[in-house]
């Protein structure tokens, strides 16, 4: 029995009838960025009316009309330099610098967790229970340790972002399956060649998942620093914003901080798709467009 | 390892190697302290080159861990294993293995994975040099065209094809199967039997086999050792003179069923004569 690669044809064009039948549920029916709209504008709407209607007080909830004017006025000011940018700027560089610190550090360290066995045995049962706290109660600690600057929300951001990193490398470590790492064994391959050649691959859709959940993190951090250790960043932009009741100046500056997090987070997930074209849910998409 | 006084005696009674051994074990045992569990009990056997054997055997009765010990991936208890008159003690190039599971790394393609013996040996470039060496097995198990393509893109049957490859690419003197098509559908299997047998005759290769499929066991072999459990140890040797090249059609006639029902009424005294527990 020979075969040609011919036989892996790609998708084909559903009948009618098929077509039909596959799309029992209206909602599969109309496309998606349609119902994302629909749905997006029918939130706006209730927002709209709430904040019409005045049940809650407009300074305490400005309607979509004056937050979209705040945040024209907020994107005006980053555009011309102002102080708003000067925020971004800083918050934009504790993140980053929050993110590659805990990656960096999360992935060596999670690789000689997950590599030894003392790791294995006595590092990771602290680490799970240290995953587990509220890490964002140390960020005091940071502010006394590391003063009002930039240093403490950098260190708050690598703190809470380092976690999900360390965990899900030492996770994929131990990925390989049984069979594989015999089969390594049996071609006597050397620890390295086995870490390098089998480990490493096998752990890299556990290593993107915490990496992906450390740039959500990360931003967190660095807010939650900002918060509680002043500064110039967003966050300290947020919290003041707050105090004196602009709140529509609160919802806008949270675009932007979104926007980091969401480009960070992006980044990272492009990255994924790069190198795991080979992975089941990269796969998945690839098969799955009909 | 230190070596037993019965094997030593059993070096000093038995004749050197004849030419075509490929492989002799004597005396071995294997237990596993642990588990207190006597898994192989004084095996002995000899393997002739290009001749294919079956070992069938109740589950637990230790036929996986003879083959990885023979395969040098776990020591001996006791005993000795020579592969071409040298003592196996650790894995080695001349031992090719197959396991139940193709294990091809996804990321790889299937050239890539069938080079990897090679280049974890020797080096990428070692194993770039062997491509052509590659490409031709790939077209020896029908998968001519395939070589770029990646494990996720092949059927089960296919991507254990690229993994006879990749056991083949060193040029073994002994290949180890276990369980080789055991996840594969039944036709795809009977399948996979023919054109097994017919690389192996191709190759000239000496073959040994794990499995708990009788038929698959009779197909392919030209000896069937049946072992029994607890202690694991060979009960019987079962010849299979069926002439050869072996079709499908074969395992219809009244020789093969013959064949057939002798394997499993062996088995089935196995299990008797063991499964007190």
């Amino acid at each position: 029995m020979t075969f040609k690669p011919e036989e892996l044809a790609g998708p084909v064009e559903m009948s009618d009838a098929e077509a039909l039948w596959y799309s029992g549920k209206w909602i599969d029916r109309v496309p998606q960025w349609v119902s994302v709209t629909v749905l997006g504008l029918a939130m706006l709407g209730i927002w709209w009316l709430i904040a019409e209607l005045e049940f809650v007080s407009r300074i305490l909830l400005p309607g979509p009309a004056e937050t979209f004017e705040e945040l024209w006025d907020t994107t005006k000011n980053i555009v011309s330099g102002g102080h708003i940018a000067e925020g971004l700027w800083i918050t934009t560089q504790e993140v980053v610098w929050g993110f590659l610190l805990a990656a960096f550090a999360g992935f060596v360290l999670g690789v000689v967790v997950g590599e030894t066995r003392l790791g294995k045995r006595a590092v990771m049962p602290y680490l799970v229970s240290f995953n587990a706290l509220p890490k964002v109660a140390f960020a005091p600690v940071f502010v006394a340790w590391f003063g009002f600057g930039v240093n403490s929300k950098i260190v708050m951001a690598t703190f809470i972002a380092f976690f999900p990193v360390i965990v899900d490398t030492a996770a994929g470590m131990l990925a390989a399956d049984d069979d594989t790492l015999m089969l390594f064994k049996s071609m006597e391959s050397s620890r390295w060649q086995t870490l390098r050649k089998l480990k490493l691959p096998s752990a890299l859709p556990f290593i993107f998942a915490g990496l992906k959940t450390a740039a959500v993190f990360s931003v967190v951090g660095a807010v939650v620093g900002e918060y509680l250790g002043g500064g110039h960043g967003l966050g300290e932009l947020i919290r003041f914003s707050a105090q004196t009741l602009r709140i529509d100046r609160v919802f806008a500056l949270i675009v932007y901080l979104g926007v980091i997090g969401l480009l960070l987070f992006g980044l990272v997930a492009w990255a994924e798709r790069k190198l795991l074209f080979w992975h089941k849910s990269e796969i998945f998409e690839i098969q799955g467009t009909g | 390892m230190i070596e037993s006084t019965d094997s030593v005696d059993r070096a000093g009674q038995q004749p050197r190697p004849v030419n075509d051994e490929v492989v002799r074990i004597t005396g071995l045992s294997k237990t596993f302290h642990k588990r207190g569990l006597n898994a192989l009990d004084d095996v002995d056997m000899t393997l002739r080159h290009g001749t294919f054997t079956s070992v069938i055997g109740p589950s637990g009765c230790g036929k996986s861990t003879l083959l990885k010990i023979m395969a040098g991936l776990i020591p001996a208890s006791s005993g000795e294993i020579l592969l071409n008159g040298v003592e196996v003690t650790g894995p080695r190039q001349d031992i090719g293995i197959m396991f139940q599971q193709p294990t091809l790394l996804p990321w790889r393609t299937s050239l890539e994975n069938v080079l990897l013996p090679i280049e974890i040996r020797s080096g990428s470039a070692a194993a770039q040099e062997r491509s052509a060496d590659a490409l031709q097995l790939l077209e020896l198990v029908g998968l001519g065209g395939f070589d770029q393509v990646r494990p996720f893109e092949l059927s089960g049957g296919m991507a254990q094809r690229v993994a006879i490859c990749r056991m083949l690419v060193t040029g073994p003197a002994i290949l180890l199967l276990d369980e080789p098509f055991g996840a594969l559908d039944e036709l795809t299997r009977e399948y996979m039997n023919v054109e097994l047998q017919r690389i192996c005759r191709e190759r000239d290769a000496t073959s040994f086999m794990v499995t708990h499929a009788i038929p698959e066991a009779v197909f392919l072999a030209d000896q069937v050792f049946v072992m029994s459990a607890r202690p694991g140890r060979i009960a019987t040797i079962v010849d299979v003179d069926l002439p050869r090249p072996r079709t499908l059609d074969m395992m219809t006639t009244p020789e093969f069923g013959a064949l057939v029902r002798r394997v499993r009424h062996e088995l089935n005294m196995g299990i008797g004569e063991g499964g007190e527990e």
